[in-house]
């Protein structure tokens, strides 16, 4: 019991060591070949990205991060509850709140795969209805026979149906992950699921209220391409919002977050998910994602009014909004 | 900050409490008709009903135009560019690299690239 568990211990030093340092050093204790492809660090070509710390060619990175998510699909929502200890969840109602979507409104998830946003955005509207019905009830305590007429008239509500969420996401068992978790908690009216890349989406000009994408623009190989096409899809006056990890402005809790991220999360991945890799990759890609200010300039750039960032958790995680006008 | 957060996970995991037992309530009406359904899904190839109603904002991320429902293979098709993009469990592949495409002359010549 031990001796596994220095092996465990050595390993997580060594990569740490590794990871701190950013060395080019070989491939890590259980890392096969696919990990071992060109290490070089120096390479600035067009075609190649980066792929956490590595570099890779462009093609690849997409084929590499769907692998990754494959992997993880199904112990996804475990994997997150455990990594941000249930803070996910606080993240992401909070988007909501910030949306703060109106009964009617259509709401593009991309990358939604497990369909949190989505889901949350349902039941949002839905509170939202109930409250205006019940606001509509209480201004009409003494209604003449005239309004009771009107209510007979317009008796079905389409107001939940009329919102509608659709679900975009370039992984299929992501998907399938979030159609059984909508299955099980009764939620069909109003959710669609759509298998579309976010550099290319498959939705008419002029279409959404509301272009999310939580956790998953980091994931993209080109994301000025994404940007482009989230201002497509969107009507004038919609809103793009897009919940990613950042950079922390605390020094102190910088140092508590990197030590977290490259000592805590892998082993819990190892043990949860029974994969390191995957949530190496994760940790990894979260450092070589812009921070704050050059993301915000990047969605200006993509022609988006009015962009602002909120921090969240002392900007471990950051929400940017935007405006189509 | 902490009592903040654990009272927010608290009051959070009621609310979850309270919609569970909602939704509780519906499926312990009809579990036997629910499993039901995901055997005769299994056996019917889970042909899920394919929502028609998201054609009206669904296009050929190619060519941006408007695609056609086809029942039959249950694919979604664009004439134009002569390809079709599968339809699996109810859900559209809409990624161009697994359409497939539609011979002019045979019908169903090559059989879809995805499940």
């Amino acid at each position: 019991m031990a001796a596994p568990m220095r092996l465990l211990v050595r390993r997580v030093i060594r990569l740490s060591h590794r990871n701190i340092h950013v060395s080019a050093a070989g491939a890590s204790g259980r890392s096969g070949c696919c990990w071992g492809t060109s290490p070089c660090r120096c390479f600035s070509d067009d075609r190649n990205t980066h792929f956490g710390f590595e570099t890779v060619p462009e093609a690849e990175k997409a084929k590499r991060v769907y692998k990754v998510f494959e992997n993880v699909a199904q112990k996804y929502d475990v994997m997150n509850d455990a990594m941000s200890l249930g803070i996910h969840r606080l993240w992401k109602d909070t988007l909501l709140h910030v949306m703060h979507p109106q009964p009617g409104a259509r709401l593009l998830d991309v990358g939604g795969g497990t369909g949190d946003i989505a889901f949350r955005f349902l039941e949002y509207v839905c509170s939202q209805q109930e409250r205006q019905k019940r606001r509509a009830t209480r201004s009409m305590q003494t209604p003449s026979w005239q309004d009771i007429s009107n209510n007979y008239s317009t008796e079905d509500e389409d107001g939940p149906r009329e919102s509608r969420a659709v679900v975009c996401d370039i992984n299929k068992e992501m998907l399938k992950v979030g159609k059984q978790k909508a299955d099980s908690m009764g939620i069909g009216a109003g959710l669609s699921w759509v298998v579309g890349d976010a550099e290319e989406l498959p939705f008419d000009d002029d279409q959404f209220d509301i272009y999310t994408i939580a956790f998953g623009i980091r994931n993209v190989t080109h994301i000025d391409q994404a940007l482009q096409e989230a201002l497509r899809v969107l009507k004038p006056g919609g809103r793009f919002m897009c919940l990613e990890f950042s950079k922390v402005t605390n020094p102190v809790l910088a140092r508590l977050y990197d030590a977290y991220s490259f000592q805590m999360i892998p082993v819990l991945g190892e043990v949860i998910a029974g994969d390191w890799k995957s949530y190496q990759y994760l940790v990894e890609s979260i450092r070589k994602f812009p921070d704050q200010e050059e993301f915000k300039h990047m969605i200006e750039d993509a022609g988006f009014y009015c962009v602002q960032y909120y921090n969240f958790t002392g900007g471990v995680v950051a929400l940017h909004s935007g405006f189509k006008l | 900050m902490f009592r903040n957060v654990l009272g927010k996970l608290v009051t959070e995991t009621v609310h979850v409490h309270r919609y569970v037992k909602h939704a509780a309530v519906i499926q312990r009406v009809t579990p036997s008709s629910v499993f039901v359904r995901s055997f005769a899904d299994v056996k019917d190839e889970a042909q899920r009903p394919f929502d028609t109603s998201l054609l009206d904002f669904l296009v050929c991320p190619l060519s941006k135009k408007p695609l056609r429902y086809e029942a039959k293979t249950n694919e979604l098709i664009n004439e134009e560019l002569g390809i079709a993009y599968p339809i699996a469990d109810g859900i559209p592949n809409m990624i161009p690299q697994e359409a497939r495409l539609i011979q002019k002359d045979s019908d169903t010549s090559t059989p879809p690239a995805q499940e």
